[in-house]
This record gives C-alpha cells, structure tokens and sequence, in this order.
C-alpha cells in the first residue's frame, strides 16, 4: 500500500531561481552591458581552458555557466540575447595556424578579430606564482579597464577603444566604490609590433608606513609568536626584515577617502599593489568587420579592405566573404564559413 | 643415469604415486597394467585380462588416438626417445627382482611377459603404455622441456610456424603504434600553438605592464578621492545638498582638468581629429557615428565636441586619464 500511495507523491523539483540581474545600473542608470563568451568550432583543452578563464574575468554580467552544443550557430546565441539583454559576444576559435578571439558587439553592432598570438591561462599564471591570490569576492564585481598606447589617432584603435570600455560597465566616480574595485583589465598597445597585451591583474591596498608585523597582525586575527621577545613593545618597535618593497615610489600610493577593509583606513596613505590573475594573451587586431561576423570590411590588416567591402556589398552573402578573405589567411575562412552557417539557417 | 635416479627415488619416498608402483601397497588397482606386484596382486590375473583387456585397452586407445589425428606423430617421437630408456630400465627391474630374493621364475615371467608385451605396445598400439614407462617418459620429456635453454625472444613461445606471422604482426602494429603516436604529437602541437607557460619573475615587460596598471588604477582612486571629498557630509537625497553637491562635482572636474592640462588637450585633439575623419568619410565609418555602441546617451556623442564630453562623460574621466597617457 505504502508503494502505492507514494507514488503519488511526486518528486521533489527544485524551483529554478532566476538570480534576475538588473538591466540597469540602479545609481547611474546607465544600461548595464553584459557578455557571452563562446566558441565557435571545437576547441582544444587549453583553449577551453581559456575560454572559461575569460568568462571569469567578464564576471559577474556574464553567462559562466553557458552551455553550448555543436549545432548551435550564432543565431541561437543571437536569439537568447535578446531577451537576456546581452550586449556582447566574446567568440574563440581556432585554426590550424592560430586561435582567434572575436569581440562583436550586439545585435548588429562590428565585429573585432584578434589573433592570439601567445596566451596563458590563469593556472598557468597561479603556477608561476610563489603565492596567488584569490579573495572570495574577487570576481563580484567588474574589473576596470586600463587602455593604454592606443590613442594615436588611428580610427580603427579608437574603435577597438570604444569597444573595450563598453565591455564593462562604466564606473561613476561620484557615487563608486572603491572596495568594488578588486580587478583590473590592461590592454596596452605596442605601436612598434601593432601588438596588444592583455593582462588582468588584480587590486590590493597596503597601508604605508607600517610595519609588516603590525599589518599581519592586524590582516590576520592570529595571535602573534612573541617568544623570542623580551618585552611586548619589542613587537612593535622592532623593524624586523620587512621587505623591501616597502620604499614603495610615492607614485603607486593613494589617499582614500573612506575607509577600506580594516586595514586601509581614509587618513592613511595607502599603496597599490597589483598581482597578476590570469588569463595572459598577445592579441593583434586583424580584421573589423561592420555586423556581426559578417558585412563589409572596415578594417583588415592584410591586404586593403575596399575591395572586399565592394565585393560584400555586391552579393552579401559569406561565401563571398570567405572569398574576400582568401588572401588575408585560411583562418580568415573559416571564420566566415562559420558566420555563413548562420545566416543560412 | 636411468638407473641410479630410479634407485634413488623410492628411498627417499616411497609414498609417492609414481615410485611406489614398486612396493607400495597401493597398487592395487595397477597391478593389471604393471605386472610388477606378484605378493599383492593375482598371480595369474594379469595373463587372463591380458587377452580381454588388452584388446579393450587397444580400443580405448584407438578411440582416443583417432581422435587427435594431427597429435599422433608428435606422439610418437617422445616414445621412440623413451624406446632407449626403457630397455635400461627393464634390465634394472630385473636386477631388482633379483635382489629382492622374491620367487625368481615367476618375476622372470612377469618380467618377460611385461616386455613382451612392451614391445607389442610400442611396436602396434602407442597408445597403451605402461604406467611407470609413462611417467618415466612423461620426466624425461619434461626434463628435456626444462633443460632446454629458451632464447630470449620478444616473442615469447611461439609455434615456429606462427613464428613469422606473428613477428610481422606485432612489426606492423609497432610501425601503426609509431605513426598513431607523431599523428597525436602533431596535433598535440597544434592544439598548443601559442601556450606560453609565463616566467616566474617579472621580466621587463611585464614590469612596465603592470607599472602601467598601477598607474592607471592609483589615477582613478586618485580622482574618486577627489571627486568624492567634495561631497563628503552632504545627503545626495536633500534637494539643497542636492545642488551644493552638483555645484562641487563640476567646481572639482574643472579643477581636476586645470591641472592636468595634457588629459584635457588629449582628449580635445582626439574629438578633433575623430570628428574630422568622420566629415571626410562619412559613410565609411558608419558604425562609429551611429549608436551602434550602448544605446546610453553618454557615450553616444563620444565624438562630437570636447566641451560635451567634458560636461557628460563624467564616469569615463577616469578610464580616459588612464589610457590616454601612458
């Protein structure tokens, strides 16, 4: 009997709860942009590797859990961001000469091709390091974003400039926070190899002038070992082997305004202190393109672009795109074959 | 050598199957095939199953040679070795008998008629055999088995016929296994292209790097402290602090643009020059002057004049400050 009855129960189902993040940034009310990192075509492990260190630096308006299946084409990732407000599309893939990151902007907007020159995943960069850093909240909030080297005027730098800075919500220093700036995303221009340097660091503040005991003390709520000591003063008085970066350049120190952590408070000066979480990429901007994946050529760094654009004006399919593309690379190809699946489902 | 290891067995167990055929009391069912027990066993019990059972026993053999038909020559080798043996050993047993001081004749007989009938085994039937011959010629191709010193081979035991099959076979998947292996190494390859593992010291470059980013962020808490001591001890909410606020940010901004003159001139220029390239080309750069970006009204005129962006992008000093001097 007891079968019975229970069958009628039915199993327990966790409702879903839809975590519903604002569209809007509730101080400013400026629309909150948000990201979708994918990838086109199978990647290898380690560029897998990088497409989900990607998803945790655009963390938090980011999907870091998006799942995507091989038959899904652009026009699906398309169609879910819309409803979900989703502004940007950060797209890998990969090749037989290179991996190539794509920066497309939503639902029309261009589209930036950079080639991953050299990369390294966070663990690799964690590896490299004596002690990596991750606090809990490192990743709650957006990183800033540094651009260096690229105004010199070139148009489609500028362009690479917007694009960045939309990539992330934009800060008000009126009204910021500076306990929500825990990151920090450098994109530094090499005019000489035309070359950018992605790096994401993360922030720390160090009170100056402090003795590295009394800051451990303080950090750490440990009770320090005062065996070798004579008297408790001893503990404070004594230099110990502080270290030495201490003598920090008086460029690197700021003055807060209120208080941050227990340590940092408003009246002192305090340093910062970048420590590098990956990922780690050499991008080289190859190629800008006027839709999404697809339409004409404003900018390719191979060859002139006029031709190709006229070409895509003529018939604007992607075969023809691919065609234009011939003499870029044969990765170029691929990647338009990939915006031509799209648009013929 | 026959006859001394034959000697030296039963003293040391007489217990044992094989050796204990000789004065062991257990054989009482082998009696039949051996005839070597006349105390124990029927005197005349062997002669009268000679003739039945040995036809019987023929058969069975018969039955169970025809069976492996391709078995029958390797059969046959082992005995024929063993033929040599078993002369030796016969002429011990006698001597033995002799020794024994049991009734002569009839050990003789029994002995006779146990090689009599031997040699009718070997020469008609080679299946039927004696039990002590058995074992004997069962040690000796064992002994012969383990002397025999084996070669090293990669092979291991191998029938020599499947010797060369199974050398080609096991070349062919090493030549397989070889290819499979630089195939996978190649794309292994491939896949990695462009994985660079850092260095565990900051070298130059990244030095300079991460001197840039600290440069960048000490700017931007720089211009937070600035733009948020002014507004300390007022209640934003307050449309009369509200105001003073408002009054401040703008008195701050100017202030913090009066003092860096080179940000302000950066970003002037760059209006400038954007703006020109967009009269020039118009229709060329059509992305950057419609609203392809965020639809916020704040960055949509980026490139119209510096004096709106002063006014508007308040948020964006900061990031500007930052990538514009480097």
């Amino acid at each position: 009997m007891a079968r019975f009855r229970n069958k009628k129960n039915k199993p327990f189902v966790k409702p879903i709860v839809m975590k519903k993040q604002p569209n809007v940034d509730h101080i400013t009310g400026d629309k909150i942009p948000k990201s979708f990192v994918f990838s086109r075509g199978k990647l290898p492990g380690s560029l897998r590797q990088l497409q989900s260190d990607l998803r945790k630096l655009m963390l938090p308006y980011t999907a870091l859990k998006l799942r995507e299946k091989k038959r899904n084409n652009l026009k699906d990732f398309l169609n879910v961001a819309g409803p979900m407000g989703v502004t940007h599309f950060l797209m890998l893939s990969k090749t037989q000469s290179a991996a190539y990151l794509r920066v497309a902007r939503t639902p029309q907007g261009p589209t930036l091709t950079f080639k991953i020159h050299e990369y390294s995943l966070a663990v690799d960069v964690a590896n490299s390091q004596l002690r990596p850093r991750c606090p809990q909240d490192l990743f709650k909030n957006p990183p800033l974003i540094v651009l260096s080297g690229f105004g010199n005027g070139d148009q489609h730098l500028k362009l690479t400039t917007v694009m960045f800075q939309n990539i992330f919500p934009a800060i008000d220093i009126n009204t910021v926070k500076l306990s929500s700036c825990q990151r920090i995303l450098l994109l530094n221009y090499n005019k000489d190899t035309k070359r950018i340097d992605f790096r994401h660091y993360s922030i720390r503040l160090q009170p100056v002038g402090v003795s590295r005991r009394l800051r451990k003390f303080v950090q750490n709520h440990q009770v320090p070992d005062l065996r070798n000591l004579q008297d408790v003063s001893d503990f404070v008085t004594k230099a110990g082997y502080g270290s030495e970066s201490e003598g920090d350049d008086e460029a690197a120190t700021v003055t807060l305004t209120s208080d941050l952590g227990r340590v940092n408070r408003a009246s002192t000066r305090s340093a910062v202190k970048l420590q590098e979480i990956g990922p780690r990429m050499t991008l080289q901007l190859i190629k800008i393109e006027e839709g999404l994946c697809s339409g004409g050529v404003i900018f390719s760094e191979y060859g002139n672009a006029d031709g190709k654009k006229k070409q895509n004006d003529q018939e604007e399919d992607i075969e023809e795109d691919g065609d234009g593309d011939e003499d870029t690379e044969e990765d170029g190809d691929e990647d338009s074959e990939d915006g031509g699946d799209v648009e013929k489902d | 050598m026959a006859e001394e290891t034959h000697l030296s067995e039963p003293e040391k167990g007489p217990n044992k199957r094989r050796i204990g055929n000789k004065k062991s009391s257990k054989g009482k069912k082998k009696p039949r095939k051996t005839f070597r027990l006349p105390e124990e066993a029927g005197n005349f019990k062997p002669k009268k199953i000679d003739k039945k059972m040995k036809k019987l026993f023929r058969k069975r053999a018969r039955e169970y040679n025809s069976d492996d038909e391709t078995g029958d020559e390797d059969e046959h080798e082992p005995k024929s070795d063993d033929e040599e043996a078993n002369g030796g050993h016969f002429s011990s047993e006698e001597e033995e008998a002799g020794e024994d001081g049991d009734d002569q004749g009839r050990q003789d007989l029994n002995a006779d008629d146990g090689d009599s009938e031997n040699e009718e085994d070997d020469t008609v039937q080679p299946g039927i055999m004696k039990f002590t011959e058995g074992c004997r010629a069962f040690r000796m191709a064992f002994k012969s088995i383990i002397k025999k010193s084996v070669q090293d081979d990669a092979l291991g035991p191998v029938l020599s016929a499947h010797k060369k099959l199974v050398a080609e076979k096991l070349a062919e998947e090493e030549t397989e296994r070889k290819v499979n292996r630089e195939a996978k190494k190649e794309k292994h390859l491939v896949a990695e292209k462009g994985h660079v593992k850092p260095l565990n010291y900051l070298d130059s470059h990244e030095k300079f790097l991460l001197g840039v980013a600290t440069k960048g962020v000490v700017k931007l808490f720089n211009a937070v402290n600035k733009a948020q001591n002014a507004q300390k001890g007022l209640n934003p909410s307050r449309t009369k602090d509200a105001k003073v606020i408002k009054k401040r940010r703008k008195e701050a901004f100017f202030s913090e643009l009066g003092k860096t003159p080179a940000l302000a001139d950066v970003t002037a220029a760059k209006g400038q020059t954007s703006s020109g390239h967009v009269e020039g080309e118009g229709p060329a750069w059509g992305p950057l002057c419609d609203n392809y970006m965020l639809t916020s009204s704040k960055l949509k005129d980026w490139d119209k004049k510096p004096d709106t962006i002063v006014a508007d992008e308040l948020g964006k000093v900061s990031e500007d400050s930052s990538s514009d001097d480097d």
